[in-house]
This record gives C-alpha cells, structure tokens and sequence, in this order.
C-alpha cells in the first residue's frame, strides 16, 4: 500500500515543492492549504505528472476544521506516514507597538496553534500505527530573532521547543517528529513582495553559498527526513539556509 | 546511484562509523580512498567496498601527520584524478579525569580530532575550488553539546570541530562547497566498548527515546544525504543523530 502524507500550507511555495517530491517517491499526498485553488492546482500538477495526490481546503487555526480533515484523510486512506506542516507565515512586519493583540494572535495561531491542532489530530493515528515522521516548520529567525517580526519570531522559536517535546512523546510509538528551519527562500508569495534585484541585495552577500533558497532545496530535506536512512533522528531542527547561519 | 563518479575520502574510514560511511559511498557509485592508520583493516574495507562494485583504495594514513596528509593527497590524485568528498571521521577517545590528563594525551586527542581536520582540508580545498564544487562532511560528536565526564580533551575537541566547520563553510561558500558537520550520539561501535562492559554498552545504547540503537548505517544515512546534490543548499551546519537523546 501506498504511503500517504498530509501536507498543510502544500498549495505554497515550499508546501507545493514538498508535495511534488514526495508525490515523485510514489507516495500519495493530500495537499491541504487554506486556499483550495492553489492546493488545487498543486493536485493537478502532480496528477499530471504521474503522482497520486488530492487537495483540501483547511484553516489549520480552526481545531473543528483540523479535525474534520484528519478524520476524513483517516477513514479514505486508512494510513497517514508524513505530517507536514508547513502552513505559515510572517504576515506582518512592524514595530511591537504598532501590532494589535488580534494580529499578534494571527501570527501566533497559524505557525504555532496551527502546528499543534494537526499534531495532535494525526498522533493517535500514528501511535496506532507505531509508526510516522512528523515535519515541522520553523525559520532561521525562530532562531536568530528578527527585527519587525516578533510574533513569527517567537512562534517559530516555539515550534522547535514543541517539537522537541512532541519528539519524546511520541518516540516510545516509533514516531519521528523534526523541525526544519528554512531561511530566505524564493517562493511565490515571497517574490511578489520584492524584485529579484533587491532580493539579491539584500542577501547574497549574507549567505555563504552566494544564493537564496530554493523550495526544492527544502523539498529534498523535508523528503530525507522522511526516508528509513534517518531512522535515528528525532527532536532535532534542521537548517537549510545557505549558510546564513 | 547519488555519487556515480564521485571521488570520497573517508578518514577513519577502516572500522565503525567511517567504515559504514565507506560503504555507503560505495553503494551509491562512488570511487572511496579509505584512509587509516590501521593499513591492514584499511585493506579489507576497501576489499569489501570492491566487492560491492566500487573502485577503492586503501592508504595508511595519520591524519595528525602533514606528510602523511600530504601523501593522502597526491596518492588521491595520482589514483581519481579528483576530490569531490572529503569526510573527517578519524578520531580518539581516550578517559582520564582532566586533573591527571597528561599534556600528550590533550595533545594527541587535539592533534587527530581537530587537526586532521585542518590539515585534511587544507590538502584537499585547493582542487574542490578549481572545480567549483566540494562537499566536507566531519563527524563531530553529542558529547560537543553535553559534555561528558572523563573525556573533556575529547568533548572540547569535538566542540572545536563545530567551530571550525561554520567558519570553513563561511569561507568555502563562495566556492560552491558545502562544510557540514554530523554529531552522532552513542553508536554501536568498538569506541564505546574500550572504556565499559558489553553489558554496560548496549544497556546505555539502548536507553534512548526511541529505543533504537543507533547504528554505524544510521549516521552514514545523513552524510550521505549531505554528500549528494539533495543537499546543494545546506552548509554551516551541525545536525544531531542521537535517537533523541540530545536536542539542541
């Protein structure tokens, strides 16, 4: 049978490139993103090339919304191997005081609560199973900290600190759960917000490979974490930045 | 095959982890220099790592050594033609309690753990940047991160190559070579078994999160993946393979 990952915010940039990697190792992808177009079209282009994959609409902040859609993934599939969250975003950035304690929630909820309702939806799933990888998606300024960007600054800080704690919780049912942290990465919603010049300003002289990433950059990662040859590995977060830091 | 063509040294690559990485590079299509200073065992991984269908080579190498390094090099050379892999796996393990550590063996532990480093990538670096591309991948340790009683020349050496590895990344970036470094936990190997009991080992082994023991293969899995195009865009990194035992 088939392996079956579940991936949030799959309609995106590195959600998309995750989906189609996994797609392309045989495994069947349920691509759930907030906005159904794009999970989508994610779902047609995997189709078309050979893949086996389906999309749904998700609000990963709403826990009636999450549960529907595990449910549902659950009784069609029978199975989920890969969780990946992936669903996020900075959405904002400003000062603190210029933020309001709705956006503030906004941030916090969709990187953070997001990652937990889909969590511990899928767990029980896996633990029957004895086994799963859960994928969860942090940032170099999770790390770093970020001028401008407080609250997804402190969410995604928070994603590494829950998924070391989700790692041995769950490590007793052969469940893997790890953080990777993506820095600067060329996706869609990125490159509308700047010109490739000023990207490349901005950047390429801070990072070491001389480049911003890539989604398939992410992809391959995202997909090794995945494979038996890391067996070994829970609770850890892995950077894929270039070399930023 | 990820590595078809690719021409790896492994240091230390005679027995445990590095003999795992060894053949792991093998399966994937690689050409292995397997470098020790144990020649006779050297001999019989690169006979095994044939047997899987590689070209490989065996060097009696002291990685403390610059002649020897040097030697390393041109033998590399004169053999491939090329470097594009260069794994740092060889190392010492020696327990004393830090009061009655005796300058030679501080010095030994630092001058093989951390200076083959240096001294390996200063042989090689050179033909990885005319090529535009390289991948370094040292096997630091968990103990870098935690410490561990009786093995502070060890812990603080492995700490080193961490540092070392970030600035080398930083420095090889613009060059199109990656510098990682991998930091096992505990593996199922001779090294742990030098200073306990059979018994002891594999109850330590044992006691991780998972309850997996972590296996030669299961580090040789990760420095795989940084060996091959899949992990073009990672560098500066220190990625923990512990069964769960240190996150950090």
């Amino acid at each position: 049978m088939s392996q079956v990952a579940l991936i949030s915010g799959g309609g995106g940039g590195i959600g998309g490139a995750v989906a189609h990697r996994m797609a392309q190792a045989a495994v069947t992808v349920v691509v759930a993103d907030y906005d159904l177009d794009a999970a989508e079209k994610v779902r047609r282009e995997i189709v078309r090339g050979g893949g086996k994959a389906e999309a749904r609409s998700v609000d990963v902040t709403q826990a009636r919304e999450v549960k529907a859609l595990v449910t549902e993934v659950a009784e069609r599939s029978g199975r989920i191997d890969v969780l990946a969250n992936i669903a996020g975003g900075s959405i904002y950035t400003k000062r603190i005081e210029e933020f309001s304690w709705a956006e503030w929630r906004q941030v916090i909820d969709v990187n953070l609560k997001g990652t937990f309702l889909m969590c511990r939806e899928v767990a029980p799933l896996m633990q029957q199973q004895k086994s799963g990888r859960i994928l969860n998606t942090a940032s170099n300024y999770g790390v770093t900290g970020s001028a401008l960007r407080v609250p997804y600054s402190a969410a995604k800080a928070g994603i590494i600190a829950f998924t070391r704690s989700l790692a041995l919780e769950l490590a007793p049912d052969g469940i893997l759960v790890n953080t990777i942290a993506p820095g600067p990465t060329d996706t869609p919603r990125v490159m509308e917000k700047e010109t490739p010049e000023a990207r490349k300003q901005r950047w390429w002289s801070a990072i070491p490979l001389g480049r911003t990433g890539k989604p398939e950059d992410l992809a391959e990662l995202f997909y090794f974490l995945t494979t038996p040859e890391s067996a070994a590995i829970t609770g850890q977060t892995f950077h894929c930045n270039g070399g930023l830091i | 095959m990820r590595l078809q063509g690719k021409v790896a040294v492994v240091t230390g690559g005679a027995q445990g982890i590095g003999r795992a990485i060894t053949f792991g590079m093998a399966r994937e299509g690689a050409k292995v220099v397997v470098a020790d200073i144990q020649a006779d065992k050297a001999e019989s991984v690169a006979k095994e790592a044939r047997a899987l269908g590689a070209e490989a080579l065996a060097l009696e190498v002291n990685v403390a050594s610059e002649p020897s390094v040097q030697r390393l090099a041109e033998e590399t050379f004169k053999r491939f033609g090329a470097v594009d892999i260069l794994v740092n796996d060889a190392g010492v393990y020696l327990r004393s309690p830090v009061v009655s550590k005796s300058e030679e063996d501080w010095d030994r532990t630092f001058n093989i753990n951390l200076g083959g480093n240096f001294l390996c990538a200063r042989a090689f670096v050179p033909a990885m940047r005319k090529q535009k591309s390289g991948r370094i991948i040292s096997i630091a340790s968990s103990i870098a991160h935690t410490g561990a009683k009786e093995f502070a020349d060890y812990a603080a050496s492995k700490a080193a190559i961490i540092g070392f590895v970030k600035a080398l990344a930083r420095e090889l970036g613009p060059d199109g070579i990656t510098v990682n470094a991998i930091c096992p936990g505990s593996a199922n190997t001779d090294m742990p078994r030098r200073h306990r009991s059979e018994e002891e080992v594999m109850a330590r082994l044992r006691a991780t999160p998972l309850g997996h023991v972590l296996e030669p293969e299961d580090i040789a899995g990760s420095v795989l993946f940084l060996a091959s195009d899949a992990a073009s865009y990672i560098t500066g990194q220190a990625y923990n393979i512990n069964c769960g035992t240190v996150m950090i």
